[in-house]
């Protein structure tokens, strides 16, 4: 495996940069061991959306769309034909004396010219590989227990992470193991300060008992710990059932 | 429009045909609809405003579908994928109202998909998913549902990238293995 080779996963996540890109897509097409696995690889992704369930679509959507659509396209084209270069010129040269025209003009040039340099220093990065996606870093991290460990279900547990990205925090909740839920049942995150709680939402595991949920938090909002609980249904503001994973 | 093949209704659709954007429409959007739900937690409103953000990126797609892509509801999927994991990223992340959920409804697709898609179903690959780890199936959830990188998943689970890319790397093997297991 040359060094080359790492990228395949990379590629089929989507995650490279247009030059490495183009040049593992030139790879793919010398290394027979890439080429193998990238059509394994490739089918069994794109097998995933398949584990989605069918929904009822709303019947005035077609409207929606077709109208946001056609109206958004419109509204590009006019801004595009609106820059007229001639017409502009004309209009400057009758607005103005020749002198403060040529200024103007001069002006224009410097503007386009930073904004052209400004232009491909925004490609530079991005062609680095940095996108303009503001770095992910991890603030925290908490370890989730089973609430009762008597109960049999000492491998319930997961953990929630706290990520910053810019000004953004968010919280990435996991569990694994949890007890199957009944009926409209669902599993709801609470975030605990001072003994006050605030809601963070809810979720359903899958069939394995696993699940994930993930949560803008406020800039200022605080919290020390986490709590998990089982309520009968996606409309409690306070906690009506057990509590079934919590932070230590 | 409705006989022609979905390769022919792109080409139409780049020439600014919008007939054939309708069309097109009318055959995918309870599979586009379906994926754009699951992938904001059921969220209504954000599915509407994904769903026309992904039309207007069709219609004014530079690039068209050929045959040598692959299949086209593949090409389309990755397509929506993209918008949905575009605007999740748009201001800050994951911005994902978790409020509202998704009902459990049937899990069977009506025409035309099921004709693209004639071995697969719906529940065979929950069921080949269902018997990847947790840690594979957590995986594939935050990379491909939630929109996370595998950098930033290596940074969440403390891991090496290189650990997480061989992760994904037999996750996809054994789902692929799992899924041919059921087709036989
Ligand atoms: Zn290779």
């Amino acid at each position: 495996m040359g060094r080359e080779c790492e990228n395949l996963l990379s590629f089929i996540a989507d995650e490279l940069n247009d030059n490495n890109k183009r040049k593992f897509e030139k790879h793919l097409q010398h290394c027979t061991e890439c080429a193998k696995e990238y059509e394994i690889m490739t089918d069994a992704w794109h097998s995933l959306y398949l584990d989605i369930e069918e929904q009822k679509v709303p019947e005035s959507l077609k409207a929606e769309v077709m109208d946001f659509v056609f109206i958004e396209d419109e509204k590009d084209r006019k801004l595009k034909s609106s820059f007229n270069i001639n017409e502009w010129f004309s209009q400057l040269y009758r607005q103005f004396s020749p002198i403060a025209a040529a200024l103007i003009v001069a002006l224009m040039v410097l503007t386009i010219a930073l904004s052209f340099s400004n232009m491909q220093l925004r490609n530079e990065v991005k062609e680095s590989g940095q996108e303009n996606i503001v770095p992910i870093e991890v603030l925290s991290t908490l370890s989730l227990q089973a609430a009762d460990q008597t109960e049999g279900n000492i491998n319930t547990g997961g953990s929630a992470v706290i990520l910053q990205q810019g000004e953004a925090k968010s919280l990435v909740v996991q569990v694994r193991d949890l007890p199957r839920l009944e009926g409209s049942e669902v599993y709801q995150v609470w975030l605990l300060k001072n003994g006050k709680r605030k809601n963070a939402g809810i979720f359903k595991p899958d069939e394995s008992g696993a699940g994930i949920l993930t949560y803008e938090l406020a800039q200022n909002l605080q919290f020390d710990q986490i709590g998990i609980t089982v309520e009968p249904d996606q409309y409690s503001t306070e906690p009506r059932g057990k509590k079934i994973v919590g932070s230590s | 429009m409705k006989e022609k093949r979905d390769e022919e209704l792109m080409k139409l659709v780049n020439k600014k045909d919008r007939r054939a954007l309708e069309e097109l429409y009318d055959r995918y959007i309870k599979l586009i609809y379906s994926f754009v739900f699951k992938f904001t937690n059921g969220n209504a409103e954000t599915t509407k405003e994904i769903v026309q953000l992904v039309f207007l990126k069709l219609w004014t797609t530079k690039s068209s579908y050929h045959s040598s892509k692959g299949k086209f509801v593949n090409w389309l999927l990755t397509v929506t994928r993209n918008v949905c994991v575009d605007y999740i990223r748009k201001d800050s992340i994951h911005t994902q109202n978790n409020q509202q959920m998704n009902p459990h409804l049937p899990v069977e697709i009506a025409d035309p998909v099921d004709e693209i898609e004639k071995k697969l179903t719906f529940n065979e690959v929950a069921a080949a998913k269902s018997k990847l780890s947790t840690s594979q199936k957590r995986l594939i959830d935050l990379l491909y549902w939630k929109g996370f990188s595998l950098t930033e998943i290596a940074k969440m689970e403390n891991e090496p990238v290189g650990t997480v890319k061989s992760r994904l790397h037999q996750s996809l093997k054994q789902l692929k293995k799992h899924l041919e297991v059921e087709d036989l």
